[in-house]
C-alpha cells in the first residue's frame, strides 16, 4: 500500500501533468531546440549535416553588415513600439475614461464601434489601410488634397511616409485592447473613493492622479507589458501594409527580419540566433518595467 | 477524515484519467480504423480559387475510377507551401505530393526532400510532353508540369486599345492616346498602361528588351548590365516623362484600374485572363513589345508548374501519388483546364488540338512564352529578387540613378549568395 504521502504527490503529479505536457511540447522543447538551432550553423546548404558553431551566428548578427541594418532595424523596431504603446494606451485610456462616465447614453453601441478595428482580421485591415495611402487613389490622399488643400503625400514609396503609415495603422488596430482593459479596471474601482474625494473638495485632475491611476496601474501594466511583446513581434501589419518592407526594405522591424533571414534565405541558424536577441531584449524590458512599475505590490495596502 | 477523502478523490481521479484515455484511445482507433479503408494521398498546391474547382473537379473523377483512394487538396500561400512543405518533409511528414512552380526545385533538391522521377516516368511518357514540362537538375527529373507559362503578357481592354503595340515606340503613342483627364479636374482619370511596377518580377521583361538577363550560366548574377539600366530609365520614363503610368501601382491597383475600365493596358499573367473576362472586359492577349532600339522582344520568365514527389512517400502511396500524377497530366484534364483559364498546356496532343490552335489568347500566349526565357531554379533566384528589389524602388522613388541601383543589385546579390551558402 504507497504511503500517503506518495499517493499526494501522485494526485498532484497528475493534475499537473496534462499542463506540463503540453507546455513542454508547444513552449520548451521549441525554445531549447531554437536555442540548439541559434548555436548552429543549420542553414540550405547544411539542413541535414549541421552541427554546433559556438555563438557565430551570435557575432554574426550585431557585427556582419547587412541590408537593411541591423542596428537601424533595432531603433526601428524600438521608435515602433514606443510610439504606438504610447497611443494605444493614451487613446484607450482617454476612451475608456470618456466610456466609464454615467451620463454617456448608449454606451455599448459606443463599445461595440471602438470595439470594431480589433474585431476585423488583421490581414483586412492591412491591405485596407494600404489601399487607403495609394498616392493617387487612396483615401487618406484625397481627404488631404480635396478637403484639407494639402499637397498628396507618398505615403508608401518614402521611407519615413511608409514607416508613419504602418505606426498609423497599428495605431488604429490596437487602441481598443487598451480601451478594453482600461474600462474593466475602471469599472472595478468602488465608487465611493470618488464620493469621498469629492467630499474632501478633490478636483477632477486630483481624483484621475491619486484614484484612477493608482488603482488601474494593477492592470494596465500586465497589459502594457503585454501590448509590448505583440506590438515588438507584430510581423502582420508592417509585412502587408508596407509589403514586405517596402519601399527599398526601409520598414523592416526585427521579426520581418527574422523572418527574411529563415524564411527567404533558409538562414534557420542565424534567424534563431536573431530571435534569441529578441527574446533577450523582450526578457530584460520585461523585467525592468515590472519591477520599476511596482505591479505586485498590492495597491491597497 | 482528510486521508478519506483524498484517497476517495486519488481513486475517482484515476477512473477518470483512465477513462479519457480510454475514450481516446477508441476515439483514434476508430479514426484510423475509418481511413485505412482508402489510401489517401494530398496535394499541397498554391492555385487560386478557379483552378482549385477544376483540381476538386479532378480529384473527384480519379477517386470515382479509384474508389480505394481519398485524394486531398490543400491550398497554402506561395511562401507557406514553400516553408511548411520544408518543415514538414524534413520531419519526415508533409504530403505525398507538392505542385507549383519550378523555381522549388532547386531548395528541394538541396535539401533532398523530392523524390528523382526519371525512372518513375520512363522516356515514352515523358515524350508526350513539351521538354519544357520536365524540370531537371543536376541530372535528374524532379517536376512534371501540368502548366506551362506563368508568363507576363500585355493585356489590353479592346474598348480602348483596338490593336495592341508591337513595339515600346507605339507602346508610348497609344499609352497617350488612351491616358486622360475624363472630367476635367486635372487629375488624370485613364491611363494608358498599368502593372505592379514595384515587384522585380514584372521588371524582367523591361530589362530582357534592352539585353540584360539576371545569372549566367553558372547561376552568377549578371545585374550591373546595360539592360538593366535601359529597362530602369524605361519605365522610369513612362512613368516620369511620357505619365503614362500611375505615380504608384501595386497588383491590386494595377489590377483595379484596369477591371474598372482605367486602364487601356496591363502587364499580367496567364492567371489573370479569365478573371478579366469574368469581370465583362472585352480582352486582347499580346506579347510584351519589341525594343526597337535592341530589336529585342521584352522577353518574360516562363515557368512549369507541377507536381514533384515528397521523399517520405511510403511504397505504397507511392504507387498510388504516380497515379494520381499521371491522371492529372492526361490530355483530357489539361485541355479542361486550358478551355476554362487559357492556361497552356503541355501534352503535345492538347497543344496540337483544334483549341489551342484557334483560340486568339492563347496563340498570343505562346508567342510570348516563345519570347521568354525559362525561370532557373537554382536556390541563388531568391537572392537575386531580394537584391534587385530595394534598389528597383528606390530608382522608382527618385533616391537612386538607374547606374547606382545596377551596381548596388549585383553587390547585394552577391553577398545574398554568399550569406545563403555559407
Amino acid at each position: 500500500m504507497p504511503s500517503r504521502t506518495f499517493r499526494h504527490r501522485l494526485y498532484l503529479f497528475f493534475l499537473v501533468a496534462p499542463a506540463f505536457l503540453v507546455l513542454f511540447g508547444v513552449v520548451i522543447y521549441p525554445f531549447l531546440y531554437n536555442i540548439v538551432i541559434s548555436l548552429s550553423n543549420m542553414n540550405l546548404r547544411h539542413i541535414r549535416d549541421w552541427r554546433i558553431v559556438g555563438f557565430d551566428q551570435y557575432v554574426k548578427v550585431f557585427t556582419e553588415p547587412s541590408q537593411p541594418d541591423f542596428y537601424m532595424v533595432f531603433l526601428k523596431t524600438v521608435i515602433w513600439t514606443v510610439v504606438n504603446l504610447l497611443f494605444h494606451v493614451v487613446f484607450g485610456v482617454f476612451l475608456a475614461l470618456v466610456l466609464n462616465q454615467k451620463e454617456i447614453r448608449g454606451k455599448a453601441l459606443f463599445r461595440a464601434i471602438l470595439v470594431l478595428p480589433w474585431a476585423v482580421p488583421q490581414l483586412i485591415v492591412a491591405l485596407t489601410w494600404r489601399g487607403m495611402f495609394n498616392y493617387e487613389y487612396g483615401a487618406i490622399n484625397l481627404m488631404l488634397t480635396q478637403w484639407l488643400g494639402l499637397p498628396a503625400v507618398e505615403w508608401l514609396k518614402q521611407p519615413l511616409e511608409a514607416f508613419i503609415a504602418v505606426i498609423i495603422t497599428n495605431v488604429w488596430l490596437g487602441f481598443p485592447f487598451m480601451m478594453v482593459i482600461a474600462l474593466g479596471a475602471l469599472q472595478s474601482i468602488p465608487h465611493d473613493l470618488y464620493e469621498a474625494a469629492a467630499i474632501d473638495g478633490a478636483s477632477w485632475y486630483h481624483r484621475l492622479r491619486h484614484i484612477t491611476i493608482p488603482l488601474i496601474r494593477p492592470v494596465m501594466v500586465p497589459a502594457i507589458t503585454l501590448g509590448t511583446i505583440w506590438t515588438f513581434n507584430n510581423l502582420n501589419i508592417v509585412w502587408l501594409v508596407s509589403n514586405a518592407g517596402e519601399p527599398s526594405d526601409q520598414t523592416h522591424l526585427m521579426v520581418s527580419f527574422v523572418y527574411k533571414a529563415a524564411f527567404n534565405f533558409y538562414r534557420y541558424g542565424y534567424g534563431a540566433a536573431l530571435s534569441m536577441v529578441i527574446f533577450f531584449v523582450l526578457l530584460a524590458f520585461s523585467l525592468v518595467f515590472m519591477r520599476s512599475s511596482r505591479v505586485t505590490e498590492n495597491v491597497y495596502s | 477524515m482528510n486521508a478519506l477523502r483524498l484517497h476517495k478523490s486519488f481513486r475517482v481521479l484515476s477512473l477518470f484519467v483512465l477513462l479519457i484515455l480510454a475514450l481516446t484511445l477508441i476515439l483514434l482507433g476508430g479514426c484510423r480504423r475509418g481511413r485505412d479503408e482508402r489510401i489517401r494521398i494530398t496535394i499541397w498546391h498554391q492555385d487560386r480559387i478557379d483552378v482549385r474547382v477544376i483540381l476538386q473537379r479532378q480529384l473527384a473523377r480519379f477517386m470515382q475510377i479509384h474508389p480505394e483512394v481519398q485524394a486531398e487538396e490543400l491550398f497554402k500561400e506561395t511562401e507557406e507551401l514553400r516553408s511548411g512543405f520544408i518543415i514538414a518533409a524534413l520531419a519526415g511528414q508533409g504530403p505525398e505530393i507538392v505542385y507549383g512552380p519550378s523555381d522549388q526545385v532547386g531548395p528541394f533538391e538541396l535539401m533532398n526532400i523530392i523524390l528523382p522521377l526519371e525512372t518513375i516516368f520512363d522516356s515514352t511518357w515523358q515524350s508526350q510532353y513539351d521538354p519544357r514540362a520536365l524540370t531537371w537538375y543536376k541530372g535528374h527529373l524532379y517536376q512534371v508540369a501540368d502548366k506551362l507559362g506563368n508568363h507576363l503578357t500585355l493585356v489590353y481592354n479592346k474598348k480602348l486599345v483596338p490593336d495592341p503595340p508591337t513595339n515600346e515606340r507605339e507602346l508610348i503613342e497609344i499609352g497617350k492616346s488612351v491616358t486622360a483627364d475624363l472630367n476635367g479636374d486635372g487629375r488624370i482619370d485613364r491611363y494608358g498602361l498599368t502593372w505592379n511596377y514595384t515587384e522585380p518580377f514584372f521588371f524582367i521583361p523591361f530589362m530582357t528588351g534592352f539585353g540584360g538577363w539576371i545569372m549566367d550560366a553558372e547561376g552568377r548574377p549578371t545585374l550591373d548590365s546595360r539592360g538593366t539600366i535601359d529597362g530602369l530609365k524605361f519605365i522610369k520614363e513612362l512613368r516620369d516623362v511620357y505619365k503614362i503610368i500611375p505615380n504608384e501601382a501595386d497588383y491590386n491597383i494595377a489590377d483595379i484600374l484596369f477591371k474598372d475600365g482605367n486602364a487601356g493596358m496591363i502587364v499580367n499573367g496567364d492567371w489573370s485572363w479569365a478573371g478579366y473576362q469574368k469581370a465583362g472586359l472585352d480582352i486582347g492577349v499580346a506579347p510584351l513589345p519589341e525594343i526597337t532600339s535592341t530589336g529585342l522582344w521584352c522577353g518574360t520568365m516562363v515557368s512549369p508548374k507541377g507536381f514533384s514527389l515528397n521523399v517520405n512517400v511510403s511504397d505504397e502511396k507511392k504507387k498510388w501519388a504516380v497515379e494520381l500524377i499521371r491522371f492529372l497530366m492526361m490530355p483530357e484534364n489539361q485541355l479542361e483546364s486550358t478551355r476554362e483559364l487559357y492556361t497552356m498546356p503541355t501534352h503535345n496532343d492538347v497543344r496540337r488540338s483544334d483549341f489551342v490552335r484557334n483560340n486568339e489568347i492563347l496563340r498570343n500566349s505562346q508567342i510570348a512564352i516563345d519570347h521568354g526565357r525559362p525561370m532557373p531554379v537554382v536556390p541563388e533566384l531568391r537572392a537575386i529578387w531580394d537584391a534587385m528589389r530595394p534598389s528597383y524602388q528606390a530608382v522608382l522613388a527618385g533616391t537612386k540613378t538607374a547606374e547606382q541601383a545596377a551596381r548596388d543589385m549585383q553587390a547585394l546579390a552577391l553577398r545574398r549568395i554568399n550569406e545563403m551558402n555559407e
